[in-house]
């Protein structure tokens, strides 16, 4: 039984101008100590893909369709309560640009010991205990945990949320962009951090990012998002190996490998789809390279082309 | 661009913005009731039985007659002894006249005081946030002396000073009024500033009245447009005060100056309610609809909402 | 640590200038008047020559200007702000016999006004949008609309006049009563209506000023944060959400506890109540200069000290000032 699985998802934000299609039917599943990989550019629904699994959408956001199995109970129609206990102690989420996720008013140990004490009936002391431990395991001085966010680097702060989310040792790990608004040393080092605690821990995880590189790391899977739908799903290998959909093709195009001949870099052209009107039929059609009359009428299905690999395009390679 | 063009966005926009705010229940309350005291004030004369300046309404009523309709609470009391909608003052004069009438003075002054004291702020706001150094440091404490001498009793001592007259209660408003919205201005101009497109334009060389005009003014001004209807509000809360304190202008009587008058000749003595209450409801009235107006704008162009990426 | 130093020193200079321009601006503007320097501070007509004379020596009135000043400044660290034309003593005693009036009613509106308003403004933020956060949107904005003399009068029409359950003037019985208990009762019982008024038309900022910043930290990351950790909504609300929305609140309370002193010249005046308010507007028709100068000193000097307090108070509460920060 897969950890997670999320089935025909359905995640709308309400606007003046009306529904923003964010997430249109998104179908995966992690198994258990896998490392689950969601790629795709900005705006093309992933945070909101993460927020839906945790129930915390924005005023405004509002999970029209599908089923999230977590364990077998589905997380869409338990209470609020029951949601609540599965918060932080199994799963838990590290967001992008920890810059503001901490409370700037709080010391940084009280936060996360309010993470132990609130699902685990601990002591206060034996939290801090825990604390400093996981201070450690992250690489940061245990003493530090009597100071406040702002006496931390952008870099630090990040180890901070990881360990914070750590801290009641989750099923399932989702990290929202946990690299992105660092510099590349930075990030290398916060990554590499990641991939140990993950071994370590046999930590399920959700990584969400743009960067391909560094799915092409850690992830085991991958699945590619594009205008609200996943258009690609396989094994990292594969993907990378052999790029089904237009868009992944692009995608992996657009990143520069050191080590293989240097050609032309080719962004995808075009610009992602305003949601608000998506374009009919395939979504990526304006963009694509390979477009016909059908793609511009009908949606494509994700197909199984062998080998637990997805596509959605209507070609046939 | 051509004018032509311009134009046709700016009506696109205000279209746009104008559905916006009548789905905003206080926008819609706020400009209803403001439309029935300015169209009280422009038709005054026609809709006022009297003219309460005129000498000859003097005495059209016995003084403090309460209103005619509580006939209908009590039938005995004699017809010469009510007298019209809302009754007389101490004077004989109709109350509703001068109800009427009196829009006309708390509309004015609101409207021009707070012009007065916005045009300033928001010049002056401009200046010290995209210039700062010096011209920063010394028009801010300039603000903050102003702001410290506590605003009623420095009204006071000046409208004394300068008399009692339209004239003066709007200037010493105005006046003592525009440091606030200069520090708001300012605070918003320093963000604005720090924004890429102010980066580039000066890159480009763009001239600084350009930049200012152009690009950091055209940011401020919903901000200018909340406190401008707070500001309306304020001014006219201010002119019934100084008004009621007697020094407001008598040859134009504000509702203000109605209760001072009241006050006066023993209305609350005399448990004259027809002459307390008129006066006191619409100055309420119409500060409501310019704070209700400033609260509509106030949720429409201050996004507490944002939409995570 | 040092950067909070560096905060401290800088409030407590930046106090002491705006201070220091105070007092010296108060000095001039005195002088600038209508009429001549001279008889803005002694009225010879009006008072008794011996006591021109001890004005006049002590303000060196025959003196250059800037050996005035000096004396000015000298004044006033020992309490002396000159005479009053119209009550016939040192204008320090005519303040301060008024000062606890104003203080007292002042005091203990403000403190109900702020207690009611962050209630109300953490319930409306709490429950925005339904039919709580409306109500008490509309009743603040609309308390916030009322004339505050207006009011004042109809509750005095009403409970004084009419049903005769509060005075009708004045700060106390006269005579006033036997036993200081009853002085107290007595007085209180002059103060509601006063009290009532001022902190109906009061509250409605505080309120709005709370929703207002509640509503802003809300939408903050880290409350996001605070919810996925699985916290209770009440714990968001108070733990994470509450002490950042406070701060803001704590300096403008502060800094209206400065104004305080200046009191509410127009309640004072429909209630009668012996206050400075009122006192600055009689001064005014009496054209009694010294008073008046002597109330705007005293009035801007507590307003400086009142925020010169609050910035140091929030240095203290927000940790990102008290402990100054080394990373972004």
């Amino acid at each position: 039984m897969p950890l997670l699985q999320v089935k025909n998802l359905k995640t709308y934000y309400q606007t003046a101008r009306g529904y923003v299609k964010a997430v249109d039917g998104v179908n995966f599943q992690i198994e258990e100590g896998e490392v689950f990989g969601l790629a795709g550019e900005s705006g093309c629904g992933k945070t909101t893909v993460a927020l839906s699994i945790i129930r915390l959408l924005p005023p405004g956001g509002r999970i029209i369709d599908g089923e999230i199995i977590f364990n077998d109970r589905n997380i869409l129609t338990m209470s609020e309560e029951d949601i609540r206990k599965i918060r932080w102690k199994k799963i838990a989420i590290v967001f992008q640009g920890a810059m503001n996720a901490l409370n700037p008013v709080i010391k940084v140990g009280d936060q996360i010991v309010e993470a132990i004490t609130t699902h685990e009936n601990v002591s206060k002391e034996d939290a801090w205990k825990r604390t400093e431990k996981l201070f450690e395991m992250v690489g940061i001085d245990p003493s530090r945990a009597e100071d406040y966010p702002h006496e931390f680097s952008g870099g630090m702060k990040q180890r901070v949320m990881i360990a914070m989310a750590l801290a009641c040792n989750p099923q399932l790990l989702i990290a929202d962009e946990p690299a992105t608004a660092l510099d590349v040393i930075v990030q290398a080092q916060i990554l590499k951090l990641m991939r140990e605690l993950q071994r370590k821990m046999n930590l399920s995880m959700m990584l969400i990012t743009h960067d391909l590189s560094i799915i092409a790391e850690t992830c085991n899977k991958v699945a590619i998002m594009y205008a609200g739908k996943i258009v690609e799903y396989a094994d990292t290998k594969r993907i990378f190996r052999e790029p089904q959909h237009p868009y992944t093709r692009g995608l992996i195009n657009a990143f520069p490998s050191i080590r293989g001949p240097k050609r032309k870099l080719i962004s995808i052209p075009g610009t992602p789809p305003d949601l608000l009107n998506p374009p009919s039929g395939c979504k990526f059609h304006p963009r694509c390279p390979y477009t016909n009359d059908k793609c511009k009428k009908i949606e494509p299905e994700l197909k199984d082309i062998g080998e637990r690999h997805y596509v959605a395009c209507h070609m046939s390679w | 661009m051509s004018l032509q063009r311009l134009m046709e966005e700016h009506i696109k926009s205000l279209r746009e913005f104008a559905n916006t705010f009548f789905k905003n229940k206080f926008g819609v309350i706020g400009v209803a009731i403001l439309s029935v005291f300015v169209f009280m004030a422009i038709f005054a004369p026609q809709i006022s039985p009297y003219n309460p300046m005129d000498v000859k309404s003097i005495g059209v009523g016995k003084p403090f007659s309460p209103p005619a309709w509580i006939k209908i609470f009590n039938k005995d009391i004699p017809d010469d002894l009510v007298f019209g909608i809302m009754g007389t003052d101490e004077l004989g004069r109709d109350i509703f006249s001068q109800i009427v009438y009196g829009s006309r003075i708390s509309l004015t002054v609101g409207f021009a005081a707070s012009f007065t004291a916005v045009f300033i702020g928001t010049i002056i706001g401009l200046i010290a946030g995209y210039y700062g150094g010096i011209i920063d440091e010394v028009l801010m404490r300039f603000a903050d002396i102003l702001l410290i001498i506590p605003g009623l009793p420095l009204m006071i001592v000046l409208a004394a000073i300068l008399g009692p007259s339209i004239r003066n209660i709007i200037l010493v408003i105005g006046i003592t009024s525009w440091p606030s919205i200069a520090r708001i201005i300012r605070s918003q101009v320093l963000t604005v500033k720090e924004m890429k497109f102010v980066e580039f334009a000066k890159a480009a060389g763009c001239g600084d009245n350009y930049i200012i005009f152009k690009h950091i003014l055209p940011n401020v001004m919903p901000l200018v447009y909340v406190n401008a209807a707070i500001n309306i509000a304020n001014a006219i809360l201010i002119e019934a005060g100084l008004s009621f304190l007697g020094l407001g202008d008598p040859n134009n009587i504000s509702w203000g100056m109605m209760l001072f008058f009241a006050e006066q000749y023993q209305a609350l003595l005399r448990l004259a309610w027809w002459y307390i209450f008129p006066p006191g409801i619409c100055i309420l009235l119409v500060v409501l609809s310019f704070i209700f107006i400033g609260h509509a704008l106030d949720e429409i162009l201050n996004p507490r909402l944002r939409l995570r990426r | 640590m040092s950067e909070f130093r560096g905060y401290i020193i800088r409030r407590t200079t930046y106090a002491m200038i705006t201070l220091f321009l105070t007092i010296t601006i108060n000095f001039f503007i005195f002088r600038v008047m209508p009429g001549d320097p001279v008889s803005i501070m002694v009225s010879e007509r009006i008072l008794k020559p011996v006591v021109v004379e001890e004005v006049r020596a002590m303000f060196g009135l025959n003196l250059p200007l800037w050996q005035q000043y000096i004396l000015y400044i000298r004044n006033l660290l020992i309490g002396y702000l000159g005479y009053s034309f119209h009550w016939k003593e040192p204008v320090i005693n005519v303040i301060m016999e008024r000062m606890p009036n104003t203080i007292l009613l002042m005091g203990v509106s403000t403190i109900f006004s702020v207690i009611i308003g962050i209630v109300l403004g953490v319930l409306a933020a709490w429950k925005r949008g339904t039919k709580i956060d409306v109500t008490i949107l509309t009743s603040s904005l609309t308390f916030y609309s009322l004339p505050v003399f207006w009011i004042g009068m109809m509750l005095l029409m009403l409970f004084g006049y009419y049903l005769g359950m509060f005075p009708i003037a004045g700060t106390m019985s006269r005579p006033p009563p036997e036993g200081f208990f009853e002085r107290i009762l007595d007085i209180l019982h002059h103060m509601t209506l006063p009290a009532i008024t001022l902190t109906l038309i009061s509250y409605g900022e505080y309120t709005l000023l709370m929703r207002g910043t509640l509503l802003d930290v809300l939408t903050q990351d880290y409350i996001v944060t605070a919810r996925a950790k699985g916290l209770p909504e009440r714990r968001v609300l108070v733990r994470h959400a509450m002490r950042n929305a406070l701060l803001p609140t704590v300096t403008a309370v502060a800094i209206s506890l400065g104004f305080i002193v200046s009191g509410a010249t127009l309640t004072e005046t429909v209630f009668s109540w012996n206050g400075v308010g009122r006192l600055i507007y009689d001064a005014m028709m009496m054209r009694d200069y010294p008073v008046l100068q002597g109330a705007f000193l005293i009035i801007s000097i507590s307003v400086i000290l009142a925020n010169y307090v609050a910035d140091i108070v929030y240095g203290i509460l927000d940790p990102r000032i008290r402990y100054g920060g080394q990373g972004a």
